[in-house]
């Protein structure tokens, strides 16, 4: 009983790390049509500036966050403004995805080549620290990730609700030319939004790092689970992706019992699967998820 | 014959070729794009003959072992590329999966020969057959939308893939690795194998090929590449669009997974970090680009200016993190500058400097009256280039 209790709340954990990443995936695709393959790219490498922060500095790793937010955030508004939207209209969605695959690689080969390939992990004091909650067993660093996570996704929902930006980003979505009717400058709102999408990979990197060994190919360990939570949820929908990736990650952590972390795995494709077969658009996509 | 067989995309970018290609309006152009039809005819048969007189003398021109593997690697590739080019340049459905399909071909075949006393080519045609019957539920899950999910659905296969084959360790031989026997005996020397394998890729290069070709002229390839200009105009025209993307996935799988067979027939050696790799799918996606996705030859010459280049690369640096960069700094200049590939830029250069590449064509009555009245007395043969305007003049139109 206290195995389970501890899968579900170590899967409740997990998926508040997938909710963050997914929620930043999904508004990629909402604001440009973009499928960004180099999301869990960009992942990996602020959880290694996290690292080398960490082993150069000795400070706490998430102080490494107070320079990568930002610094993604520009980098997320650049790659939009210089790279995506140079590509044709009539085969964005293909072309882009070429185009951040390719960023992806590129961001691949200069970890390995800078870092090398070699496992990294960061030492911390309060790394084997862990809390008892009525029989379960958390790590402490994990409960940081969750919290981190937590607070992300909660400030992103307050940005998309309450700020005018969030507006005119959230009517970007939902029909780019009535927005550009009603006077928002469409391709400056896609460029902030690629940049939020890129600081939740800013802070989902260093919650990463804060509890899992990184190498440079783990990005694509990442990549497939994230696509298909934002497939389950919807493409374009921030809480459907929400709500997958908590579902999903509650699944996979659940699963681990029985069937061992690999074949866990599997359940991010199979629910692809199955949502592709039986509602194509998501199980929260609106009229947007339809035609893609 | 193949560029100009895509009107389509043509018309889009240039608005006069359709007043211009019109055949029946103006017989003076007939003539003239008969003979010149005529002319391009014999010089493609002619660069046919030397593309296949210099592919076929390669292993006899090749000094040692060490250059006729890379030539054989090369030709996988080019199987490869033109395999994947079957959904990718008719449809424009990028794939990036495709060693998913490679990678099964080339298992399904190499458990085969091992478990079965099944012929080593029954084998690999069979392997071929079984991965064409599971791509089919594939594509249904993965072409009902559009192209998002089709992606996505084409990164995952590989990674689901990658889990299954390295943990299913008893059968697959996991991470260890599968030894696969060779089809021939050991009386066969290395280089003699070779040579052996790169004719065989040569000829599953040209049945592909030329599946290929005819498709590009039938009537199935125009619904496809209707398909990849606009797909909701191709639907309203009665075009069964997802039946097609559904025949062109499965045949471009089919010949996938043929050309995985055989490279596991030649290899002799499969690890799952190979053959689904990423990596391998977006050499593909990278071949076809460069060569030019709506050319028959394009994913040929991309695959073996890439095929050389990657060879080239580790022999010369080793297997570093280099090459994943050069990867992909090469991927986005193609996709960023070049989307088209280097077969229609090199035909429009070549366009540009033709001699009839001229809007507006000076022929005085008296000449068109005689042109008139030739056309008249060889009717027949005008029938028989009744294609050819249609071919020519959209290129000589546009400038």
């Amino acid at each position: 009983m206290s195995l389970f209790f501890q899968s579900v709340v170590l899967g409740v954990l997990l998926g508040g790390l997938y909710a963050l990443l997914a929620a930043g995936l999904t508004l990629y695709f909402g604001v440009m049509r973009v499928v960004m393959i180099a999301h869990s790219a960009f992942l990996i490498l602020s959880a290694y500036l996290a690292w080398w922060f960490t082993t150069e500095t000795g400070l706490d790793p998430l102080l490494s966050l107070v320079v990568t937010v930002p610094l993604f955030f520009v980098a997320g508004v650049l790659m939009q403004r210089l790279l995506i939207s140079r590509l044709r209209p009539a085969t964005l969605t293909m072309m882009s995805v070429l185009l951040t695959f390719s960023v992806a690689l590129v961001i691949e080969g200069m970890l390995g080549f800078v870092f090398s390939g070699t496992q990294r992990r960061i030492r911390l004091p309060y790394s084997g620290d862990s809390l008892e909650l009525f029989g379960a067993n958390i790590a402490v660093v994990k409960l940081i990730a969750f919290g981190l996570a937590a607070v992300s996704l909660g400030a992103l929902f307050l940005i998309l609700k309450k700020t005018q930006f969030g507006q005119a980003l959230r009517a970007t979505i939902q029909h780019p030319d009535a927005a550009r009717l009603i006077g928002i400058n469409t391709d400056r709102i896609a460029g902030y939004g690629f940049g939020l999408g890129l600081a939740t990979a800013a802070i989902g990197g260093t919650a990463l790092a804060l509890d899992s060994t990184i190498y440079p190919s783990l990005h694509w360990h990442w990549i497939g689970p994230l696509m298909a939570i934002i497939v389950v949820g919807g493409l374009g929908s921030i809480p459907g992706a929400a709500i997958a990736a908590m579902l999903l990650g509650l699944g996979q952590s659940l699963l681990q019992i029985p069937l061992g972390t690999t074949w866990a795995q599997t359940i991010f494709y199979l629910a692809l699967f199955a949502t592709l077969m039986v509602r194509p658009q998501g199980f929260f996509g609106g009229r947007l998820a339809q035609r893609f | 014959m193949r560029n100009a067989s895509d009107p389509t995309s043509d018309s889009t970018s240039d608005p006069t070729s359709d007043s211009t290609s019109d055949p029946t309006s103006d017989p003076t152009v007939r003539t003239d794009a008969g003979s010149r039809g005529r002319a391009v005819l014999l010089a493609k048969g002619i660069g046919l003959l030397v593309l296949a007189a210099a592919v076929l003398s390669f292993p006899s021109l090749a000094p040692d072992a060490f250059i006729l593997s890379v030539g054989v690697v090369i030709m996988s590739y080019a199987v490869l590329a033109t395999s994947w080019n079957f959904v990718g340049g008719f449809t424009g459905y990028i794939s990036l999966g495709h060693a998913a399909y490679s990678g099964l071909g080339a298992y399904a075949t190499a458990l085969l020969v091992i478990h079965t006393s099944l012929n080593p080519w029954v084998a690999m045609l069979l392997g071929g057959l079984l991965v064409a019957a599971l791509a089919v539920p594939i594509g249904i899950a993965s072409l009902r939308v559009r192209g998002a999910s089709f992606v996505i659905v084409s990164i995952a296969m590989v990674l689901i893939l990658l889990l299954v084959f390295q943990s299913w360790g008893e059968v697959t031989g996991g991470s260890n690795g599968l030894r696969v026997p060779r089809p021939f005996d050991e009386s066969v020397l290395r280089p003699e194998q070779h040579e052996r394998f790169f004719y065989l890729h040569v000829a599953l290069l040209a049945v592909a090929l030329l599946t290929w070709w005819a498709i590009d002229r039938s009537r199935f390839g125009t619904g496809l590449k209707a398909i990849r200009e606009d797909e909701d105009k191709a639907q309203s025209l009665g075009v069964p669009t997802f039946n097609y993307k559904l025949v062109a996935f499965i045949v471009s799988a089919f010949f996938t997974a043929l050309g995985g067979g055989m490279y596991a027939l030649w290899f002799g050696f499969l690890d799952p970090i190979f053959q689904f790799s990423i990596l391998v799918g977006s050499y593909m996606v990278l071949m076809s680009l460069l060569g030019g996705i709506r050319s028959l030859f394009g994913p040929l010459l991309g695959a073996v200016i890439v095929g050389y280049a990657v060879e080239f690369f580790k022999n010369q640096y080793g297997d570093t993190q280099f090459h994943l960069v050069a990867m992909g700094l090469l991927l986005g200049i193609v996709v960023l500058f070049m989307p088209d590939g280097i077969i229609p830029a090199l035909s429009s250069l070549i366009n540009r400097f033709s001699p009839q590449a001229a809007s507006i064509r000076e022929v005085s009555a008296g000449e068109l009256a005689e042109q008139r009245r030739a056309a008249a007395s060889e009717g027949k043969d005008l029938d028989a280039t009744e294609a050819e305007p249609t071919d020519s003049l959209p290129e000589g139109a546009k400038r």
